[in-house]
């Protein structure tokens, strides 16, 4: 663990070595996403200047679930935003090769090579609605809602995490897989508004398919509520563990399956 | 050292018709072929050999030596190295081994060099002290000194190869895998890679299994070869029995008169060869003969050529490596057909 530790440190440090020396595109990077959240956040005016409630919930509440669930989004996109390459081009060009001799875990070496400061974005658009929204919102808090929902966070993280491996392990018999990837991820959206907006089919569809209403509307539910903390934290914990455990045995049989590329 | 049983490895293709039809075609209904890359591939290495592994472009080397890396899972069959098998203890088998493929690099690439080893030696677990030694030797051989501070993507393909097997040597592996070490370089980079390959072999005892399609790689480091061609062996042995066996072709090349030619259609009426057993090129005024010397005689070929036509000057060409391999791979296509 500790060796662990020291390598992906190690190739964090290297990585951001890296970004230096191309500093234009991560600026670039930087401030597209600022944009998007910007658009993303306008959106939440814009509905409650015409309606005060959505599903029962108040505005600053409607703010509070969409900015908690920008901090597992965040957290994934910081730390294992490689996957992606996997996805796109890593296993389509041969260039997994690299990762099969060298005597780390791939899946680490492959999540420990990029560390996406992007991501400070949704960090801090997350944090910073959550500070805005919270004296308003009506909060029940106390030490075990404050506790389990962070204890919680990790793993809704996980849930974005384990959903990248999946799809980004297809790309081992489909060679590339970035659309399906993108098509899945691209599904986090649902996770910023209370499921009980949507229609009966979509709702089923988050939180037991692609289980993105974890990540943001149970995940808030405790703190919010106060109640049913088996439901909220219980259910994000368990889903992210089973969701986990399912995207390393397709992970793994896809490293059996990988084909590399010509020479 | 290494055994490989029966390596077979398959494919599967998705066949395509042409065009933006035929991808949509091949969306919806795909018709899967198997592409076998290697189709029964059995050889073993002792410790401390050079093994030149060779074979015509798509003979399914870079397949094979994939399979014995770890990379590739076989489809059927067994590669056994240090006792271990690659894929199933990929980890600690991994910490023995070192490769190189010449057509990729495991540099960091935006990263001064140095970087991409201060990693390898983390990620191997490599001590302070056996680093430092391990670098001076390596600097040494493979003289790194000079570009050790450039980042990777700015180095000339001579540097990045001797700097990625420098890599691939950091962790003082027992198996080296080396596939196209030369590809691209210029003779004296070459040579520089060669002296280094046989050093690391001599001082180390590393076990060193090449390919390569550069004969002079063979001539100069390899104790015996090992020949595939579609998918299978096709010869297994010393270089020098190589040479003894398959060595019978010669080489008389003749400058003749301009108003004279040498053609088959003439040989064939005084020594009736097979038709694989002569070939004739010509350039110009020079008519390059490739024979086979346990059919004709040199003696008997030269005095007929002279009685054939006018001829100004003659030079003969002793059989070299490069002929015996291409002859050898002729032979195997034959065989296929």
């Amino acid at each position: 663990m500790r060796r662990a530790l020291k390598i992906y440190r190690l190739l964090v440090v290297q990585n951001l070595k890296r970004l230096m020396e191309y500093r234009a595109d991560f600026l670039t990077g930087a401030v597209s996403f600022l944009i998007d959240q910007a658009v993303g956040i306008g959106f939440i005016f814009i509905i409650f200047s015409q309606i005060p409630q959505l599903a029962g919930f108040t505005f600053p509440q409607i703010l509070f679930i969409y900015g908690l669930s920008q901090i597992p989004k965040g957290l994934d996109h910081l730390l294992t935003d490689n996957l992606w390459c996997i996805g796109y081009f890593i296993v389509r060009k041969g260039d997994f090769d690299k990762y099969l001799i060298r005597p780390i875990n791939p899946l680490f070496h492959v999540i420990a090579e990029n560390f996406q400061v992007d991501a400070i974005g949704e960090l801090v658009v997350g944090i910073g609605l959550l500070v805005y929204a919270a004296p308003n919102a009506d909060l029940h808090i106390t030490v075990w809602t404050v506790l389990l929902s962070l204890i919680a966070i990790p793993f809704a993280t996980l849930i974005y995490t384990s959903l990248k491996i999946m799809t980004s392990a297809l790309a081992f018999w489909m060679k590339s897989s970035g659309f399906i990837i993108q098509m899945v991820y691209g599904m986090n959206e649902f996770a910023k508004y209370p499921t009980t907006i949507y229609s009966f089919p979509v709702r089923i569809f988050v939180t037991y398919i692609i289980p993105f209403a974890f990540t943001g509307y149970y995940l808030s539910l405790y703190i919010l509520t106060g109640t049913d903390p088996l439901l909220s934290i219980g259910g994000v914990i368990l889903i992210s563990s089973v969701l986990f455990v399912i995207s390393i045995l397709i992970w793994n049989k896809g490293i059996s399956a990988y084909e590399s590329a010509g020479a | 050292m290494i055994y490989a049983e029966h390596l077979r490895k398959e494919f599967k293709k998705v066949v395509k018709e042409p065009g933006l039809k035929g991808s949509f075609k091949a969306l919806f209904k795909p018709k899967k072929e198997i592409v076998v890359a290697a189709e029964d591939i059995s050889f073993h290495v002792p410790k401390g050999e050079i093994l030149g592994f060779i074979g015509p472009n798509g003979a399914g080397k870079s397949t094979v030596i994939k399979m014995l890396t770890g990379i590739l899972t076989p489809t059927s069959g067994e590669c056994r190295i240090n006792g271990k098998i690659p894929q199933n203890d990929r980890k600690n088998y991994v910490k023995e081994i070192g490769a190189v493929f010449g057509q990729r690099t495991q540099l960091w690439w935006d990263l001064p060099l140095q970087e991409t080893y201060l990693v390898l030696k983390e990620i191997y677990e490599v001590d302070d002290a056996s680093f430092k030694k391990r670098m001076d030797f390596l600097n040494e051989i493979l003289e790194l000194e000079k570009f050790i501070k450039s980042p990777v993507r700015t180095l000339s393909l001579g540097q990045r190869m001797r700097a990625d097997i420098a890599a691939s040597m950091l962790h003082s592996p027992k198996v080296l895998f080396l596939d196209e070490p030369t590809i691209g370089l210029d003779v004296v980079v070459k040579d520089n890679i060669r002296q280094a390959i046989m050093r690391i072999n001599k001082e180390e005892k590393t076990t060193v299994i090449l390919t390569t399609h550069d004969i002079s790689d063979i001539e100069l480091l390899c104790d015996r070869i090992v020949m595939i061609d579609k998918g299978k062996n096709v010869y297994d042995g010393s270089l020098h029995e190589l040479r003894e066996n398959y060595g019978q072709t010669r080489e008389l090349v003749f400058e003749t008169d301009k108003s004279s030619k040498l053609t088959k259609e003439q040989f064939r009426k005084g020594l009736n060869p097979n038709e694989n057993d002569l070939v004739i090129e010509n350039e110009k005024n020079n008519f390059k003969v490739r024979f086979n010397s346990n059919k004709i005689p040199v003696a008997e070929m030269l005095s007929y050529a002279l009685s054939v036509t006018k001829v100004k000057d003659i030079s003969v060409k002793d059989a070299d490596i490069e002929e015996i391999i291409r002859n050898l791979y002729r032979q195997g296509e034959a065989l296929n057909e």
